[in-house]
């Protein structure tokens, strides 16, 4: 219906600047940007949509904030209540006490670090090889890169912690930093390819040009234009480690433990003690999200601005 | 002198290359080569070669068979639905422009928190007689009683109520993918459209959706193959019951290699899991994303 309306845009339309009506004054509700929606009435619907779909969206979190405040009884209480009865940290206290907690901490830290500096270190050229230079090598390359992102982590677990156990690593932060690289590696590398992949080709031949090596065009022309797709891959390569499980699970014993596999034996170890859990659920989660909070802006900032506009 | 483009290529690919070979194409080397034996679960143990007897047995257990399936509903559940939210929150934030942009940093936040997290704490929402999800859908009369849908204890829909957490956690990557996406759509091209009379839904399916093909390939493929290894989520909050219900491959081939002592049949398991995955993925990536193609 509405599309057999539409009539097709040639391809040179793209370059051509659209006439503009409003000599280039924004009005209220009018002449808005590419997407952005016109009419009054509609962007406040859209805006209560928006706010809407964040209060469902963002309500569990909520709840388990809420959850690590209530007393024992409360927290299991029939019907249950969303805010607590009575405010406690005594989940915190028990959470945060208990033996190993504290130290798994220290190795989630560590090992998330390592994993995050590892990926960037080998992604950021790979990436920039397979995109630019398009040789069969790097077809294949990113190909085999996405079979290592199928490679499902519980088959390679083992013979893994295997490896690592007659170098001498087992049971270490860098062992399960190593294991986590292999995760957020592949991912690195495909989010830096489609990063560089949107910068123009004139830009290092305008640098070498003007004398710069391949490889001084890449580190003083490319990698700033791209810095705000590295910072978004560092952030999930972060994530990606400081939130693993399964590795976690099969290759640490008692010393390089990390967060995640403490929060999964409160279950079995301790019974259901539901106010721990989310206490240390909560203390786990929020200076990531504060901390991808507040880098966030780079980020957006650097994914909107965009280095080169066509 | 200069060294030729093509070896230049090579050079900078070749760290990442090694680490993977090495800590990932080893391993899964061990992976295959241990499917051809019967392994005890005790280190040092015997090691028998039995050829495709591992094979034999994966193919003829109903447990690998429906395990198998259970796997492909999950992921196509898991995706479908995360890519139409994230396409629909992605546009939302398009559409509002930059006023959403604190609002857009705030869907983001279930990104950042880890799926064992996430996992108990739908278990938590979801658990009988305390969960809270119950609870509120009664009393705002859409059920009876809290407890009349058994969220993770009724096998026919134990498969939906672990995908949530799996759903709730990524739907910000899609948005976020797509979003980023969206913005590389040249705002004058939309406004040519505009003025040549597009409405919303031909711009929709005839620029949007075709300009953002690349980014759509990517994000679905990426998320479809996290989606199919999906573990931590599930095993937190079902280990796979009732009934084996909501057992996927990943969590198969753990309980048969840690709780049942079989690395033999185990890796057999995984070695198909992994085949069947790169033949999916192959048709998926060969069909609607060509990397390193001008297309």
């Amino acid at each position: 219906m509405s599309t057999m309306e539409s009539p097709t845009i040639p391809a040179q339309q793209t370059t051509t600047e659209p006439p503009r009506t409003g000599g280039g004054r924004r009005r209220r509700g009018v002449n808005r940007e590419g997407l952005e929606a016109g009419k009054r009435s509609t962007r406040t619907i859209l805006w209560i949509l928006l706010a809407a779909s964040l209060v469902i969206y963002g309500f569990p979190f909520l709840y388990l904030l809420f959850t690590s405040f209530k007393t024992p009884i409360d927290t299991i209480a029939v019907p249950p209540t969303i805010l607590p009865k009575v405010w406690t940290l005594d989940n915190y206290v028990n959470a945060l006490g208990r033996g190993g907690v504290p130290a798994s901490f220290i190795n989630s830290i560590q090992t998330a670090v390592i994993s995050t500096l590892l990926s960037l270190v080998l992604a950021v050229p790979a990436a920039y090889g397979i995109t630019r230079y398009k040789t069969r090598s790097g077809r294949v390359f990113i190909m085999a890169a996405l079979v290592t992102r199928m490679v499902p982590p519980v088959a390679i677990g083992i013979p893994l912690a295997s490896m690592m156990a007659s170098v001498g690593l087992a049971d270490t932060p860098i062992a399960l930093s190593i294991a986590h690289t292999t995760i957020s590696l592949p991912l690195s590398i495909w989010l830096m390819s489609s990063f560089f992949e949107a910068v123009p080709q004139d830009l290092e031949e305008a640098a070498t040009v003007d004398g710069c090596s391949r490889l001084g065009a890449l580190w003083r022309v490319v990698i700033p234009v791209v810095s705000g797709g590295i910072a978004v891959t560092a952030i999930f390569a972060f994530l990606a480690s400081w939130n693993e499980f399964l590795f976690a699970l099969l290759m640490t014993a008692v010393r390089s433990q990390t967060t995640p596999v403490v929060i999964a034996n409160f279950q079995t170890q301790f019974g259901l003690d539901w106010g721990s859990m989310t206490a240390l659920a909560a203390v786990y989660s929020i200076p990531v999200i504060l901390l991808t909070l507040l880098l966030q802006r780079k980020i957006v900032a650097g994914m909107t601005l965009g280095a080169v506009k066509g | 002198m200069r060294i030729p483009d093509r070896r230049f290529a090579l050079y900078l690919m070749t760290p990442a290359a090694l680490f993977l070979a090495v800590f990932v194409a080893y391993p899964l080397f061990r992976l295959v080569t241990d499917s051809f034996f019967k392994i005890s679960p005790i280190v040092g143990g015997p090691r028998d070669f039995v050829g495709l007897d591992n094979y034999v047995r994966a193919f003829t257990s109903d447990a690998f068979i429906g395990a198998g399936w259970r796997t492909l509903a999950y992921t196509l559940m898991v995706v479908t639905l995360e890519f139409a939210l994230g396409l629909g929150m992605a546009l939302l934030f398009t559409t509002l422009g930059r006023k959403s942009q604190v609002w857009r940093t705030m869907f983001l936040y279930p990104l950042m928190i880890a799926p064992i997290v996430a996992g108990l704490l739908w278990k938590f929402l979801m658990i009988d007689n305390f969960g809270l999800l119950g609870t509120l859908l009664s009393q705002a009369g859409i059920l009876q009683n809290p407890n009349q849908i058994g969220w993770l204890s009724n096998p026919d829909i134990v498969l939906f109520s672990v995908a949530i957490p799996d759903i709730w956690l990524t739907t910000s990557f899609m948005c976020l993918v797509l979003f980023a996406g969206l913005q590389n759509i040249p705002g004058d091209l939309i406004e040519a459209a505009r003025l040549d009379g597009a409405r919303a839904p031909s711009l929709l399916f005839r620029i949007i959706l075709p300009l953002l093909r690349p980014v759509i390939a990517v994000a679905l493929v990426v998320r479809g193959i996290d989606a199919a290894r999906a573990f931590d989520t599930i095993l937190i909050q079902t280990n796979g019951g009732p009934q084996s219900a909501s057992q996927t491959m990943s969590l198969l081939i753990y309980q048969t290699m840690i709780r049942f002592g079989d690395p033999g049949l185990a890796s057999a398991m995984g070695t198909i899991y992994l085949l069947a995955m790169l033949a999916i993925a192959f048709v998926a990536v060969t069909t609607i994303w060509r990397p390193g193609k001008d297309t």
